[in-house]
């Protein structure tokens, strides 16, 4: 049996298992896929860690709008009621709701924040070899909380509630609606640049030092 | 004493146990959190110490008993009303079907199908998948493990599509306060459906497509 000293393969596919010699450059916007299963292992790009920090540290700014401004306004007979994006969530606890209130809140708001404050920490930590955190720590977190996040699954129910209400009402889009529409942009862009493997190697990378 | 058949003496040994060319049968335990390889006598990751095991243990299993959970909340999260309008005091809970043969009523088709495929389609489709995984993983001898690992790709992908009927029932109850005139009141099929897709998103977290991989060596 070989154990870690004399394996020259240093990967395994996370689905299959076939172990595989990882290429240290991948070009950029190709991905690398298993040659098994067909599961995409990484994904080239040019210069990954300037872009997810400015992009991930935009999303934040932008999350902290859509956090502050009203998010719909509706009207009927007179009457007017604007919510904010926390009114999604605050409304069900209000009811007794508790579990999905704290779903909803968690999946849309905390998560995707959370998700994007490790990923810059890490890349902070690593480049100017700052050992204020764990990054090992910060790995793990973004790790399991990525496919808890669910920005552009909001965003498409957003699109459904308004279909529903429409015809019953004048609603408008806020401010705060058109800066989560950004926002989550961002974050599916960040999501499409940092795969796991990425994200580990930076993390390795801040350990040699 | 019973002796052992020459042929599964000489076949069981512990590399046999894994897929030709994996972490696993070279003595390797590939995290699956940050894709580290560790010596598999190991029971943590040496890099990012999250506990290990060659495969998910009792994986199948586990999946299982969550989908199995999950199917059984799905009764009661079709059953009960997912909300109560009350428009001048005149309350009129709705289920998740009963949205979907309001728009088909109204003409609004596309609105129709797009809440059918969200909220009926892809759950059961989702569940279905899952449990006819762990049936392969199991039970099967010959099977396709490109294809039913494409078919976990899916499954994964779609999991947290169906949570699209909890956010509108959450924005609607938001945004319809109006006092005396209209408003919209949560139904307890709305933590029912929540929890579906919670479960069904975890049950299919944990199950390791590994085993499909080293099933195919044994035959």
């Amino acid at each position: 049996m070989a154990h870690s000293d004399d394996c020259q393969y240093n990967y395994a596919c996370a689905e299959c298992d076939l172990l595989i010699d990882m290429p240290a450059h991948i070009p950029h916007r190709t991905a690398l896929v298993c040659p098994r299963c067909n599961h995409t292992l990484a994904v080239g790009h040019r210069n990954p860690k300037h872009h997810v920090v400015a992009v991930s540290i935009t999303a934040i700014i932008v999350m902290v709008i859509a956090l502050s401004f009203s998010f719909i306004s509706f009207s009927a007979n007179g009457q007017q009621r604007d919510i904010n994006l926390f009114q999604a969530s605050s409304e069900l606890f209000a009811q007794g709701y508790y579990f999905v209130a704290l779903l909803v809140l968690s999946f849309i708001i905390i998560l995707p924040i959370l998700y994007l404050l490790c990923l810059s920490l890490i890349i902070v930590n690593t480049q100017y070899k700052l050992h204020f955190i764990s990054t090992h720590l910060l790995g793990r977190i973004a790790s399991s909380i990525l496919p808890w996040a669910m920005t552009e699954v909001f965003l498409i129910s957003v699109l459904v509630a308004l279909i529903k209400i429409v015809s019953m009402a004048d609603v408008t889009l806020e401010i705060s609606f058109w800066a989560y529409v950004i926002f989550a942009t961002l974050f599916t862009y960040v999501a499409s640049i940092v795969d796991s493997h990425r994200l580990w190697q930076w993390i390795a990378q801040g350990d040699k030092w | 004493m019973v002796s052992p058949t020459p042929i599964d003496s000489s076949k069981e040994n512990t590399t046999d146990k894994y897929a030709q060319g994996s972490a696993a049968e070279a003595g390797l335990t590939n995290c699956r959190l940050c894709h580290h390889l560790t010596d598999s006598r190991e029971q943590h990751c040496q890099y990012c110490n999250a506990q290990i095991s060659p495969r998910v243990q009792r994986s199948v299993q586990i999946t299982l008993s969550l989908l199995i959970t999950s199917f059984l909340l799905y009764i009661p999260a079709n059953i009960y009303p997912i909300m109560t309008t009350e428009v001048l005091g005149d309350r009129s809970p709705s289920t998740i079907i009963g949205g979907v043969v309001l728009f088909l009523s109204h003409g609004s088709y596309f609105i129709a199908a797009v809440i059918f495929i969200a909220s009926i389609i892809v759950p059961l489709a989702k569940m279905f998948a899952l449990a006819w995984l762990c049936y392969a993983a199991t039970c099967r001898q010959n099977i396709d493990k490109y294809e039913l690992t494409r078919l976990y790709r899916i499954t994964e992908f779609i999991g947290k599509w169906s949570m699209v009927d909890v956010y509108v029932v959450a924005i609607l109850v938001a945004l319809i306060q109006l006092t005396g005139l209209m408003s919209i009141q949560v139904g307890i099929a709305a933590s029912a459906f929540a929890g579906v897709v919670l479960l069904t998103m975890l049950s299919a977290l944990m199950f390791d497509t590994r085993i499909l991989w080293d099933k195919a060596i044994k035959k």
